[in-house]
């Protein structure tokens, strides 16, 4: 340790950032306006030191979190010199400002302390409604990002202390909703505002002086003891490939190839392979690439790895240009998650070579994007949900139902919300029997969520995956059930494609059901314990039939009991049967 | 003792110690500390309050009435012994309870483990019907569908029912007529709760929740409360017995009986309704109150008196840093609560050094048995009062007023060892690292109920209590530059104090849900009248009559479209709507450092809080508090404590509280008491007030 660093300072300080990241993110949660960031909480804060560097993070989005380097590593090289009390940068442009998709709009702070620059207060929200070709702004079927709606290249939203008038009046005019987004606007603001505080007081108590090195040795930390974790793998190439099931009626898939080259304590993420950009915005800008990559790479480090840019050093991602994971203008890529979240998979599907007891099967495959609007009481109304739900098996356990991705922490719309606001119903929310991928451990259970529109019409789109290549099973472990999307327009139900091409249209009456994946499994099914069976039968989640047929367990379904000889008798066959396949 | 004195006796029980404290109408306060009998709680209670009245010489007819905190609803939740319970919901929604709100309270943890719902899917049931979000009928009820589940139920052997409807906040009809069918087929051996009664309020999870965790809870409550009133009445003592609710109002047991999810958190509200009491008496409205126990430090902000609550609280969440930012660890309970802020900060936390050669204290504790090292009861891992005996600021020799000899030198070989070595810092200051950084987990605590909500903690004064409080307060005061530390007698009893200053008290809630441009202020009027009959109804069944009844209004107010409300206090009388929403916009402010002049704003719930004011009367006097003294010979006693690298080892005055006057002294000294002891560092100046409060001013 080069630098005269206290460990029981440290800790004081390192504790001091994390309550204030939190703070910050408290802040947005109460007070936003548009469901999509206020229930489903798809926003995440930072705090960075003077240098850009993340020195803390609120709980909020994993797969976010990493993406603030990108645009933080434009505004210190772009604004060295012109940066000023006062001043706050907003963006969204991904191609140049070093943003994701276009509702994702970057509020950051510059902190001072008299006119020194001492850090940054960051925060990004997902935003409701930023214009472009369909409510919602998250079209797949836009083909260039100028279909997509209004695009903030890294601009001051406020110079000296006093707004930017003309910003805030082009933003009003470019959205559907401009309540929301003003409103949530004005949070992300009140966040950076009380992270600015907050630090502020924190280097009036230490003194700049003392608390820059503090800073320092937290991220030299926390790349320390991710080096350290890369280290404890043993050396090799390991590999994997994933699919997105591909957009419109007759969808070709898309190949997300990644290798992890491992050598001492060097990882290397290489996306070499991986398809082409493509017409659909589904394109994924390379922030959110090297985001998921670095939050896959650090769910299989220790939980103590401090929260902040470190342990990113320790992780290069390679990824070639104009692919669907680092497109070139004018790729539209509003839709772009599905494939941050296969960046995930693909990750977890290579080290599962190496260390399967720390990764987890496939789950729901992230989000399901649904987006809605129309004309209600004579008002605009939109609706955007982003669903998930499911968790794949893991080495020591099951996987969850009723839960987030891993990389994204969500959460649900409650029904009776929207029931309350909007002429929708929910017809149905709650688990699929049958869903979970068979295993020692099996995958959660799929979700359905069915909406019904009570009047007029309305306009919706769709974004999904995982049916034509459903979430893996490790080990031996069955993969997850298929996702679905169901129109229903006079009791006639039409199968959608997971990713539609088109917005289409629901009249009153008319119903749309999401059945999402189920989670993989992990391990072979005829290891796990009949009696875990047994109460997934009894509590519905598997039937009886699958009892036998998966994991060669016979219930007798009057008396809800195993029938032990049976069991013996059927497992041994299907060991034999299984064995000279 | 005087023939005409009357007495109100608090209880506090706890998982080891049961604090009783004794209140005259002289004014005369008593306490004593007995240890809590698990088998049967109820039985060590009367032994407790039975000795104490025998040794004061006072008959149980002088005693007016009772009033309990008890740990059995949480705990009941926390073993998972609650009863067999079910639950019937609308057809498409059978597993609202168990996808909850998705998010969990960790990232990057892949072994995750959510906890298992209270109601297994297996117990859950639909049945159809559907109510719309005005309450209208959507799809009638089935009405034979719900037979068929009743028997059912019965075959399973269910013990407690939820019965949690979709837009049943909007109309309890079908709920109810749910219940009905379900009694009729069942006879009355099962405990049944309704979601509209018990939080008529939107948003389905939480309604659920709150519905599931009351029913589970409900039998085993029942039942404790049964056996104790039992005890109670063998001992002679036929009075009435209230329970602390959440929210620091006391219920009578009956409704404690119907309403359990209101008690989950009755022994934390104790101590800060005695907090805002005492603070009140000796002329302070703002405070924060700090308790430090054995296991955590709970945090919470009393401001113009009254002591701040919140309605989203999880019970078995554990002590999670962030459970203010993310929930999901527990199961929620979206009743009144006073806000709490819990950490994992207690005299037994586990001090350890990481390989990385980081300091921690806690989550981890070791608990009453085995305790720190320096109680020789076995323990191994050095804990946060192992370090205070290190530094000098816990009496070497001994414990609780002598009950409890303690092994110094054991401590110190323990945490050299375990922790100095590993940090390689000397002895000393490794255990000075121990105060602060346990300061400043605590710190964190006082952040989620004061900076969290927009307060400023500069402006309030800190109010330290718990056996460990008065130990780390000053340390907590610096670290968030609060001037003012104030510590109350007998801080180790202290929560048991608060139970005699408890008010009758009951909230009403109805969700209203309109935005408030559009309502009719009579509309407004016509809901708060119908919730001040149904709490004048309420408070009737407890035997109070109408005029003792005070009735305030409150709303829940939001912009429209945002997901959280704030609570706003309305004036009797028809309501201004364009006032009430002026009044929102200043709290918004307030809390979130923005508000909109132009944004419409919606008014989500009208609430009524009832409350009989029993506590008014009474008052103590400190002249005639029983003070136990620490175990001493009166001479004046000297010992070497540790302030820091600044100060360095330094020779400290150890004296009595009543040693000390309103003439002011300058720290360092120690002042040790029967149950807790009090650090006053250097550069601190300390009084004692007029009501016996040790009065510590910050340098």
């Amino acid at each position: 340790m080069t630098r005269d660093i206290d460990p029981i300072t440290l800790e004081v300080v390192k504790n001091a950032l994390s309550s204030l990241g939190d703070e910050m993110a408290l802040v947005i949660m109460r007070s936003a306006y548009s469901p999509v960031v206020r229930d489903s909480m798809d926003y995440s804060t930072a705090l960075c030191d003077r240098h850009g560097q993340i020195v803390a993070q609120g709980l909020t989005l994993a797969v976010q979190l990493g993406a603030f380097p990108e645009i933080m590593g434009h505004i210190t090289a772009e604004y060295a010199d012109d940066t000023n009390p006062g001043d706050v940068f907003i963006a969204n442009d991904p191609y140049g400002a070093g943003g994701q998709h276009l509702p994702d709009i970057y509020i950051i702070k510059p902190i001072f302390l008299g006119d020194s620059l001492e850090g940054y207060a960051a925060t990004m929200a997902h935003h409701c409604d930023v214009g472009g070709i369909a409510s919602g702004s998250v079209a797949i079927h836009a083909t260039e990002i100028y279909q997509e709606g209004l695009r903030l290249p890294l601009l001051k939203l406020y110079e000296g202390g006093k707004p930017v008038r003309a910003l805030f009046e082009v933003i009003e005019k470019n959205t559907r909703n401009p309540v929301h987004v003003l409103g949530d606007l004005r949070a992300q603001l009140a966040a950076c505002d009380v992270g600015e505080k907050g630090l502020q007081r924190l280097i009036d108590k230490y003194g700049a002086a003392l608390l820059h090195p503090y800073f320092e040795e937290l991220q030299d930390q926390a790349e320390r003891m991710m080096l350290a974790e890369i280290e404890a793998i043993p050396d090799g190439e390991y590999s994997y490939t994933d699919y997105i099931d591909g957009f419109g009626e007759h969808p070709d898939p898309l190949q997300i190839a990644v290798t992890l080259n491992i050598k001492g304590s060097e990882i290397v993420v290489d996306f070499t392979g991986t398809s082409a950009q493509v017409p659909a915005a589904i394109n994924c800008p390379i922030a959110m690439v090297k985001s998921c990559a670095y939050c896959a790479i650090r769910c299989i480090g220790s939980e103590e790895i401090p929260n902040c840019q470190g342990y990113m050093r320790a992780v290069t991602v390679i990824v070639p240009e104009g692919t669907i994971l680092n497109p070139l203008l004018p790729a539209a890529c509003a839709a772009r998650g599905v494939m941050g979240y296969r960046v995930f998979d693909a990750i977890m599907g290579a080290l599962a070579h190496v260390v399967p007891d720390k990764v987890i099967a496939a789950g729901e495959g992230g989000p399901t994007l649904f987006s809605i609007g129309g004309y209600h009481n004579g008002a605009p109304f939109t609706l955007t949900e982003v669903m998930v739900g499911t968790w794949g098996a893991r080495a020591a356990r099951d996987g969850i139902e009723g839960i987030s991705n891993p990389a994204a922490n969500l959460s649900n719309q409650p029904t009776e919300l929207i029931e309350a606001e909007l002429p929708l119903q929910v017809v149905r929310y709650g688990l699929v029997p049958e869903t979970a991928g068979a295993g020692r451990h099996r995958g959660g259970l799929a979700f359905v969520r069915e909406f019904k529109l009570l009047s007029g019409e309305a306009s919706f789109t769709v974004r999904a995956d995982r049916r034509d290549h459903p979430p893996y099973g490790l080990m031996g472990g069955h993969p997850g059930g298929p996702s679905r999307n169901v129109l229903s327009h006079d009791g006639i139900e039409r199968e959608l494609p997971t990713m539609p091409m088109e917005a289409l249209l629901m009249k009153a009456g008319d119903t749309f059901r999401h059945i999402s994946a189920g989670g993989g499994g992990f391990g072979e099914p005829l290891e796990r314990d009949p009696e875990c069976v047994l109460s997934d039968v009894i509590d519905q989640k598997v039937s009886v039939e699958a009892a036998r047929g998966s994991y060669g367990v016979v219930v007798d379904p009057a008396t809800c009991t195993i029938d032990i000889p049976a069991t013996k008798a059927l497992r041994a066959e299907m060991a034999q049967t299984s064995e000279k396949e | 003792m005087d023939k005409s004195q009357r007495y109100r006796i608090g209880v506090d029980i706890g998982g080891t110690f049961t604090d009783i404290v004794l209140l005259g109408t002289d004014g005369s306060v008593n306490t004593c500390k007995v240890s809590s009998t698990p088998d049967d709680y109820g039985r060590g209670i009367v032994d407790g309050i039975t000795s104490l009245l025998d040794e004061l010489g006072v008959a149980t007819s002088a005693v007016d009435g009772v009033v309990h905190a008890t740990t059995v609803a949480t705990n009941t939740i926390l073993e998972m012994k609650g009863a067999r319970t079910a639950c019937i919901t609308t057809e498409g929604f059978r597993d609202v309870l168990e996808m909850r709100r998705l998010r969990i309270p960790e990232m990057y943890n892949l072994q995750y483990q959510t906890p298992p719902p209270l109601v297994p899917r297996r117990y859950r049931h639909e049945v159809k019907e559907r109510l719309g979000p005005k309450g209208d009928v959507w799809t009638p009820l089935d009405e034979a569908g719900v037979v068929a589940v009743a028997k059912r139920l019965r075959a399973d052997g269910i013990e407690a029912l939820a019965i949690c409807l979709i837009n049943a906040y909007a109309n309890p009809d079908h709920e109810h007529r749910v219940r009905d069918l379900v009694l009729s087929t069942f006879g009355d051996d099962l405990y049944v709760t309704c979601s509209a009664d018990i939080l008529p309020e939107i948003r389905e999870y939480e309604r659920t929740s709150t519905t599931v965790v009351n029913a589970y809870i409900g039998p085993t409550v029942k039942s404790y409360l049964g056996r104790l009133s039992g005890h109670l009445a063998e001992a002679g003592l036929n009075v009435p017995l209230h329970i602390m609710q959440s929210n620091g109002g006391a219920m009578s047991a009956r409704a404690a009986v119907e309403r359990p999810a209101y008690i989950v958190e009755s022994g934390p509200a104790a101590g800060v309704i005695a907090c805002a009491r005492v603070a009140r008496e000796v002329g302070y409205a703002n405070v924060i109150s700090l308790d430090m126990g054995g296991t955590t430090a709970k945090a919470a902000i009393v401001e113009g008196g009254l002591p701040a609550k919140t309605s989203e609280f999880e019970v078995g969440a554990g002590i999670n840093l962030s459970s203010k930012l993310v929930k999901g660890g527990g199961y929620a309970v979206k009743l009144p609560f006073i806000d709490v802020s819990e950490i994992g900060a207690g005299g037994g936390s586990i001090v350890s050094v990481t390989d990385t050669g980081a300091l921690r204290v806690g989550p981890r504790s070791a608990g009453a048995v085995p305790g720190p090292v320096c109680y020789n009861m076995g323990g191994e891992e050095p804990t946060f009062t192992d370090a205070m005996v290190v530094l000098g600021y816990l009496n070497p020799e001994h414990l609780v007023g002598g009950a409890l000899p303690l092994d110094a030198e054991k401590a110190r070989a323990v945490f050299s060892a375990q922790v100095a070595e590993p940090l390689g810092k000397p002895l000393l200051e490794a255990a000075y690292g121990v105060y602060t950084v346990a300061g400043a987990t605590m710190t964190r605590a006082v952040k989620a109920v004061s900076t969290y909500r927009g307060r400023d903690p500069r402006d309030f004064m800190l109010f330290a209590f718990g056996g460990n409080g008065p130990v780390a307060a000053v340390e907590i005061a610096r670290e968030l530059q609060m001037p003012h530390v104030l510590v109350p007698p007998a801080p180790g009893v202290f929560s048991a104090f608060g139970l005699l200053f408890t008010d009758i008290e009951h909230e009403f809630v109805k969700t209203f849900f309109v935005r408030s441009a559009e309502i009719e202020p009579s509309a407004v009027e016509e809901a708060y009248r119908r919730l001040e009959a149904e709490a004048r109804d309420v408070m009737a069944q407890e035997g109070i009559d109408g005029e003792q009844v005070t009735t305030t209004r409150q709303a829940d107010m939001r912009y429209s479209g945002q997901a959280y409300e704030l609570t706003v206090p309305v004036g009797a009388g028809t309501p201004e709507l364009a006032r009430m929403a002026r009044d929102f916009g200043e709290e918004h402010e307030r809390t979130y450092g923005h508000r909109s002049e132009t944004d419409p704003v919606d008014l989500v719930n009208v609430k009524v809080i009832a409350r009989h004011i029993t506590s008014g009367d009474l008052a103590y006097d400190p002249a005639k508090m029983t003070r136990r003294r620490a175990k001493g010979d009166g001479a004046l006693k000297i010992r070497d404590a540790y302030f820091g690298p600044t100060h360095g080892l330094v020779p400290t005055p150890v004296i009595d509280r009543g040693d000390l006057t309103d003439r002011s002294r300058h720290g360092p000294l120690i002042i040790e008491e029967y149950d807790s002891t009090c650090i006053v560092p250097p550069g601190c100046q300390v009084t004692l007030d007029e009501l016996g409060n040790i009065d510590i001013r910050l340098g």
